[in-house]
């Protein structure tokens, strides 16, 4: 056996040449490459992986990334063929951008990138989305939401208040202050009251006004009632400051300074409190000391509306 | 023998382990991530680019490698791919410092 190996030289240099010649071609031939998590995904991820400075793979761990639901996306369908950024063209000295591309250096508009989203997130609570007052301020649905992370931050109601914020920054103020809705805390989140992506109330109410979407949780201020104070009726926001106040229940000033905008300093709503003395008050105006340290409140307890029926020669008071 | 001792260690730190302590590697994987290297390199496995444990095994022991490599990362130049010719781009960042430590810690692989 060894003899005959001896005996044919020529089958090493055969196969020497051979060797050299399968190297060759393996280097001539493109790099084989696979699906990475879903049908098509090679194009992309043969160049975009796991080392991405702004992670891409980390798709697959959401919605979008879900090869098992047959709705899912490919890389395509959000981004476009993107042949150009795929086989960068000899006569250009940047590789161009995807078709549609994302993000505050985006060159593609606004509308055609929302229009990616549009594309499969309409009806439901999409329905308003279209003239909502983020729609017509040009904000692209990736201002808020980011795709290629398993935690989208505005989807989370510890941190969506951050995301908002980023823009309404006077909130920001607002929900520190000492009376607030406790945002702070995380146990409530900017879209218990408000739809971001569009409402058929105003200020992007979840309901179809202000008072609606306050009475989800404050319920006990719904009523009816039998006597009714007018301003409760119509807009809970003319008293109060749902973000935060320095008053307390986030009133928008303080008593008696609020309810003296509407109730007009006469009688005793206008009179300033003095120490009594024999003629009832000790003030540079004489007016009578009853208003009670001037919070109306200390007697007008019930003042959002009352079923009391007794006063009915007086039915506007709201005491108890 | 206490001296030979301490020149033994001195020297180990020189040309040994002790000098892949040198490189910082976290703000080099930064800046390789930022100038998007990644997208044709891969630490180990093949890309279109050489992996870098490729590239560290090709230049160790070679006194001229750290040299050759800043320029590869730091001057534009054409490189082949899959058959066609492309740009190699370089390094977001114009500090020479810089450089040396993303080439320092690629040869450390």
């Amino acid at each position: 056996m060894f003899m005959r190996r001896e005996s044919r030289p020529w089958r090493h240099v055969v196969a020497a040449g051979l060797l050299v010649v399968a190297m060759a071609s393996g280097l001539a031939q493109a790099r084989e490459v696979n699906d990475v998590y879903i049908e098509g995904d090679k194009v992309c991820t043969r160049c975009h992986d796991e080392n991405e400075y702004k992670p891409v793979l980390s798709i697959a761990q959401t919605r979008h990334g879900t090869a098992a639901d047959g709705r899912a996306p490919t890389c395509v369908s959000c981004h476009g063929e993107s042949d150009t950024h795929i086989n960068k063209p000899a006569d250009v000295e940047k590789r161009p951008e995807p078709t549609i591309n994302f993000g505050r250096k985006s060159t593609t508009p606004v509308a055609d990138r929302n229009q990616v989203c549009e594309s499969c997130h309409q009806g439901g609570k999409f329905i308003h989305w279209q003239g909502s007052q983020h729609s017509a301020a040009d904000v692209e649905c990736g201002g808020c939401h980011t795709m290629h992370t398993a935690h989208d931050k505005v989807r989370d109601k510890a941190t969506q208040p951050e995301v908002c914020m980023n823009c309404h920054k006077e909130k920001r103020g607002e929900i520190r202050r000492p009376n607030h809705h406790p945002l702070a805390e995380g146990k409530m989140a900017c879209s218990d009251c408000h739809a971001s992506h569009g409402s058929a109330g105003e200020k992007l109410m979840q309901r179809d006004t202000i008072n609606d979407t306050c009475y989800t949780c404050h319920m006990e201020k719904r009523g009816p009632t039998v006597r009714t104070h007018q301003p409760v009726m119509e807009n809970c926001a003319i008293c109060h400051n749902p973000h935060g106040s320095v008053n307390d229940n986030l009133l928008r000033q303080r008593p008696p300074l609020l309810c003296q905008q509407c109730h007009e300093p006469t009688g005793h709503r206008g009179g300033i409190p003095g120490f009594g003395d024999s003629r009832g008050s000790f003030n540079s105006t004489g007016g009578m000391g009853i208003t009670q340290g001037r919070s109306c409140l200390n007697c007008h307890s019930n003042i959002h509306g009352t079923n009391n029926p007794v006063d009915a020669s007086n039915e506007r008071t709201f005491r108890r | 023998m206490k001296r030979l001792t301490v020149l033994a260690c001195v020297a180990a730190m020189s040309f040994g382990p002790g000098h892949a302590l040198a490189v910082d590697a976290a703000a080099a994987d930064a800046l390789v991530r930022k100038s998007k290297c990644f997208t044709c390199h891969h630490k180990t496995k093949e890309k279109d680019g050489p992996p870098f444990a490729e590239t560290a095994e090709k230049y160790r022991g070679k006194p001229e490698a750290i040299e050759k490599l800043i320029k590869h990362v730091t001057v534009p130049s054409k490189v082949k791919v899959d058959g066609s010719e492309e740009d190699h781009e370089t390094l977001r960042s114009d500090d020479p410092a810089d450089a040396k430590n993303v080439v320092e810690w690629i040869l450390s692989f």
